[in-house]
């Protein structure tokens, strides 16, 4: 009787449609089934009486378990979709799509921030690369004997232009072109003339901004820098100014942030100082907006410079700024152009 | 920049204080400190010796002049083998008996050399533990009494901070240890004590030095006083150890007092030698020529460069370096020191040509005041003072130029401060802070006078932006409060470049498989060479990075080619784009800057067939015409190659609306060969400016059909030479009400087909706005392009 038990539930097992349930129902249940078969043989009368009760009770019982498993086999069977005959499926090969390209790991930063400031209400300019002497320093309040001037630090062209060492060098452009108030940034490509080793380039991006309007303060510049950071970040950032001396700004800063790795305590990305030197900025100097032909005693404003290339490295875990013009698609790949 | 502790402790109370603390505002309310590093010296058991015999040995060591030197330490005498070259019968030095421990942990025995009972050892800087100077003895001055203990004048002890050069560009003041002392009372809120001077009034009677300027503008100011003294007599202790403690070798008195002076008040002075010295000049060279400057070097000098002249001979090399044939000898009794104040710009000029970057060039590189001119002096003369040396002075302080030493002053309104900051200031903090720094400040009614003191540059403080900042940072930027500007909203300009780099970069990456890369902006000329290209109009860098790199790129495809090599080592296949900028001489600008897209594809197999490859690319840039909304771009033959990699019938035109706005090409021949010895490249570039669109798509509805329509293919057999486009042309001239579209399938070549033709597959989209074509309908379509065929002499493929 265990046998059959076992036998029907294998076969009931395997039945998934409705056809086949009913065809285990007939082996087992029908008029020639095999637990009807095993009642009818069977000869009670030969039994003593305990004996009698207690197998007829175990045979209803185990036609009763069959019923029950059948109509429930049945109903399961009922819920399931028709079957449709088709071609054979291997659902689990690998997708066929060309692979996603990649965004240079600069551009994504650029990108990134292009989005942040936006929504602060900043344009994105361009500006020019190859630029006039006046732009990058003479309007910028650097004098003329100024050491950045000198050919060590600036790629010089014959033609007495030069290869814009700064995106700052849009600051007196823009200021000239949209006048006051004025909120922009400035992200682009520079260059410097510079010996190349893994924490120096000579051709390098940046980004540059610029927010003039009436009564700008210190305490608007370290505000609107919270809150940008922040967003590039994902969190709250503490950060503090120190003294830090740009010709175009007045008072000029060094903006550090508290080490996000280790929160202050001192690690080796921080170098122990658990500060990271960030973002140089300061109030414009007076001189810079009368260049730009706003009346300093109206406006105020302040100015900082990202480096474009720097953010990257540091959101990317880059260790060698020598990457990035390389031309090594192993490494641009690992860039995809998600965005 | 090198500060001691030990000095700083001279002017201001700061030995309550830990070097972190002091390290971290200095930081914070002036410059960065880089540093700091706490100097142990080695003095303890160590005396003051005296030589009072010397025996030279024989040269047991070769080059070695060895001296059994007898040491008298006053309670005992002790022999000792001695190398030092300026060990001398009657000089002190220090002296470690057996037992003293010397630098590195060295521990002094008796022991023997060359022969001889050494019993101690005469002591040179490094073995102190000063500094790594160890060529020579300390000398110490002869009123030392002997076996006098070392560390009643040379501490134990001292810190060393490590300020950063680049942030102390703006302030002269800091690059000498009083200036510092000054910034750390006013932080600390503590007493500064004043600099002690000589009075130099009582020596106005003495006849003047004949001084002259020639060229007030490079030197605005110069003063000097003649004087008899020992020159060669050791400096006090106290002057050497600071000296040794900042890495500066001692000399003797005037050489280490002029050293010491610069790096207390930050100027420079020179110390002739007074015979071969008689009148001062002050004049540059005026013709091209040499000078030998004290360190032996002869230098080339340029008519403009600046000298310091006894009569006709030039004697200094202004603000840099005295010359050779006049420097203090050891014999030296009689000194010219020169005190001067030269024009930065032509001392930095003159320094960085000839790469001799002294102390005394970096000072005066940051415009050190006029006023020091005779501070310096006064100070010296104190010092000799100090030092217990015999001093005649023989001429009196003579001065050319104006010292420029009063208060400069500086008004402006009085709540210029709290505005700049964002929030109130208090004024008598503010009083407070301006007073300690050396400023004269009192308000005034609706204003603030200020007097800038003499040791501030006028470059550096010269507006009222320029006392906020002086105020702010003793203040503390950390005191300010932050608060987001209350401003009012404006849409901001868009400009549709940027946008348009950004949305090229997302398709050609996001649906095309591209990898962005970035490239140097300038050629290089060996590849240049190697491609048979030579730019037209480069503009050319004068101080490249390296010679072959001197031509600004104008196409940013050589260096993108020069990629295929590199990376075809590492992938089958790669597409590369960059998205930069190309510079040339335009015809009425000295620069005309374009921003670019340029790409190639490579491939190294021969399958898919270079045609399909072409394909692909061809249809990304036309994706890209209109992703970026700026119309089709269709391909025109024309334009004469200006490049090599444009190779006839191998590449063209890419043109919106018939204007050019770029070119596509694949690459054969020798130049496929230099770029990628084989497979296939195809490159494009296209002038991004002139791919700007609307930024967002402005499609207009047209209804749609509501009625099915169908569909009639045509195989068409043609010449493959006359190419695609021709057939397209003839196609263009059927004409029939019911052609909704034509579409092409596909081209077949192979089997079945006469030489040189192909089938061209295209489908015809026929329909009617009003109702759903008959059969006959679709018929008398088919027939009427079957005689169109017919007449233009089209065979169908059979």
């Amino acid at each position: 009787m265990d046998e059959i038990r076992q036998q029907f539930l294998a076969d009931l097992g395997r039945a998934q449609t409705a056809k086949e349930i009913e065809e285990v129902r007939i082996r087992y249940l029908g008029r020639k089934g095999a637990i009807t078969t095993l009642l009818k043989r069977t000869d009670f009368s030969r039994l003593p009486a305990d004996q009698r009760r207690e197998l007829g009770r175990r045979l209803n019982e185990l036609k009763a378990f069959a019923e029950e498993q059948l109509a429930r086999a049945a109903e399961a069977a009922a819920d399931r979709p028709a079957e449709v005959a088709h071609e054979r499926l291997d659902l689990t090969l690998p997708g066929t799509s060309r692979r996603l390209g990649a965004i240079h790991p600069i551009a994504l930063v650029q990108m990134e921030l292009e989005d942040v400031f936006q929504s602060m209400g900043f344009m994105v300019l361009g500006g020019f690369e190859v630029e006039l002497e006046y732009y990058n320093f003479d309007a910028l309040n650097i004098p003329p004997d100024h050491p950045a001037r000198d050919m060590q630090d600036t790629y010089w062209l014959a033609n007495g232009m030069l290869l814009r060492t700064h995106t700052s060098a849009n600051q007196v452009r823009a200021l000239e072109r949209f006048g006051a108030p004025l909120r922009a940034i400035f992200p682009g490509r520079c260059f410097r003339y510079e010996a190349i080793d893994a924490s120096h380039e000579n051709t390098f991006y940046q980004l540059e901004g610029l927010m003039v309007d009436r009564a700008i303060s210190v305490a608007n510049l370290i505000a609107v820098m919270k809150a940008l950071l922040a967003r590039i970040f994902g969190r709250e950032v503490t950060v503090r100014l120190r003294p830090g001396f740009f010709p175009f700004v007045e008072p000029g800063f060094e903006l550090d942030v508290q080490c996000l790795l280790c929160g202050g305590a001192g690690c080796g990305t921080c170098k122990q100082s658990g500060w990271i030197e960030l973002i140089p900025c300061g109030l414009v100097h007076p001189r810079v907006l009368e260049f730009g032909r706003v009346d300093p005693a109206v406006y105020s404003g302040f100015a900082f410079g990202l480096g474009l290339t720097r953010m990257a490295m540091m959101k990317y875990g880059i260790p060698d700024i020598r990457l990035m013009n390389a031309g090594d698609i192993r490494f641009y790949e690992q860039f995809p152009a998600a965005v | 920049m090198k500060i001691s502790l030990d000095w700083l402790s001279d002017f201001v109370d700061l030995a309550d204080l830990p070097p972190e603390q002091i390290a971290d505002r200095l930081t914070l309310c002036i410059a960065e400190v880089e540093g700091f590093e706490v100097l142990r010296r080695s003095v303890r058991g160590v005396v003051v010796g005296e030589v009072v015999a010397a025996e030279p040995l024989p040269a047991s060591y070769p080059g070695a002049r060895l001296h059994l030197a007898e040491v008298d330490c006053g309670t005992r005498r002790f022999t000792t083998v001695c190398g030092a070259p300026n060990l001398r019968v009657g000089m002190k030095a220090p002296f470690a008996p057996p037992g003293a421990v010397l630098a590195g942990g060295t521990r002094i025995e008796v022991s023997e050399l060359a022969g001889h009972r050494s019993e101690g050892v005469l002591c040179s800087a490094m073995e102190l533990g000063l500094s790594r100077w160890h060529e020579v003895l300390l000398e110490c001055p002869p009123a030392i009494a002997n076996g006098t203990p070392l560390v009643q004048y040379i501490p134990e002890q001292d810190v060393i901070f490590e300020i950063d050069n680049k942030s102390l560009t703006h302030r002269p003041d800091l690059w000498g240890h009083y200036g510092v002392a000054r910034e750390l009372a006013a932080i600390f809120r503590r007493p500064l004590r004043p600099l002690p001077m000589a009075d130099l009034a009582p020596y106005d009677h003495l006849p003047p030095y004949p001084l002259q300027i020639d060229d007030p503008e490079g030197c605005p100011c110069y003063g000097c006083i003649e004087f008899e003294v020992p020159a060669a007599a050791p400096a006090p202790l106290v002057i050497q150890r600071r000296l040794h403690a900042l890495g500066q070798r001692t000399f003797g008195l005037l050489v280490d007092l002029t050293n010491y002076v610069m790096w207390e008040l930050a100027q420079p002075t020179h110390a002739f030698d007074g015979q071969r010295v008689h009148a001062i000049r002050v004049a540059p060279l005026g013709k091209p020529g040499t000078f030998t400057t004290l360190d032996g070097q002869q230098r080339a000098l340029l008519p403009d460069d600046l000298l310091i002249w006894n009569e006709s001979e030039p004697v200094a090399l202004a603000g840099i370096m005295g010359g050779l044939n006049s420097e203090v000898q050891p014999s030296t009794q009689r000194v010219l020191l020169e005190s001067a104040n030269f024009k930065a710009s032509r001392i930095r000029r003159t320094s960085v040509r000839l790469d001799l970057r002294t102390e005394s060039a970096q000072r005066f590189e940051k415009s050190q005041p006029p006023a020091n001119v005779k501070a310096g002096i006064a100070r010296m003369l104190r010092l000799i003072d100090e030092a217990g040396v015999p001093c005649r002075v023989t001429r009196r302080f003579t001065l050319a130029g104006d010292l420029k030493d009063g208060y400069r002053p500086l008004d402006m309104p009085r709540h210029c401060l709290s505005t700049m900051a964002g929030q109130d200031i208090p004024e008598a903090e503010t009083l407070a802070i301006l007073h300690a720094l050396g400023f004269q400040a009192r308000f005034e009614g609706d204003r603030l006078h200020v007097g800038i003191p003499p040791h501030r540059s006028e470059k550096d403080i010269s507006i009222p932006a320029d006392i906020t900042e002086e105020v702010l940072r003793i203040y503390g930027y950390g005191r300010i409060e932050p608060r987001m500007p209350q401003l009012s909203i404006a849409p901001p300009y868009v400009e549709t470049a940027l946008r348009t780099e950004h949305k090229a970069r997302r398709l050609l990456a996001g649906a095309h498989a591209f990898i962005e890369v970035h490239t140097y902006g300038w050629f290089d000329d060996q590849w240049l060479a190697a491609l048979g290209f030579s730019p037209r109009g480069a503009l050319e860098l004068r101080n490249p990075s390296a010679q072959q790199n001197r031509l600004l790129r104008t196409t940013l495809l050589p260096n993108l080619l020069a990629l295929v090599r590199p990376n075809r080592a590492h992938r089958e296949a790669f597409r590369l784009f960059e998205i930069g900028r190309v510079y040339w001489a335009g015809p009425a600008q000295e620069c005309v800057e374009r921003s670019r897209l340029a790409g190639i594809s490579f491939q190294n197999a021969d399958w898919p067939p270079l045609e399909e490859h072409f394909r692909s690319i061809k249809g990304a840039i036309e994706d890209l015409g209109r992703f970026l909304n700026c119309g089709d771009l269709v391909l025109r033959s024309g334009a004469p190659a200006e490049a090599p990699w444009q190779i006839p019938s191998l590449w063209a035109n890419v043109c919106r609306q018939d204007r050019p706005v770029g070119a596509i090409g694949v690459l054969a021949g020798p130049i496929l060969q230099t770029v990628a010895t084989q497979g296939q490249v195809v490159w494009f570039e296209l002038e991004l400016e002139e791919l700007q669109g609307p930024l967002f798509p402005e499609p207009r509805y047209t209804p749609v059909p509501t009625y099915p329509r169908s569909w009639q293919d045509f195989s068409l057999v043609w010449d493959l030479d006359q190419g695609f486009a021709r057939l397209e042309e003839r196609l263009n001239r059927f004409h029939h009400p019911l052609v909704q579209r034509r579409e092409f399938l596909v081209l077949y070549k192979g089997k079945g087909l006469p030489p040189g033709k192909g089938s061209y597959s295209f489908r015809y989209w026929i329909g009617a706005q009003d109702h759903t074509l008959s059969g006959e309908e679709i018929e008398q379509f088919r027939n009427a392009m079957l005689q169109f065929l017919a007449a233009e002499n089209i065979p169908l493929r059979v």
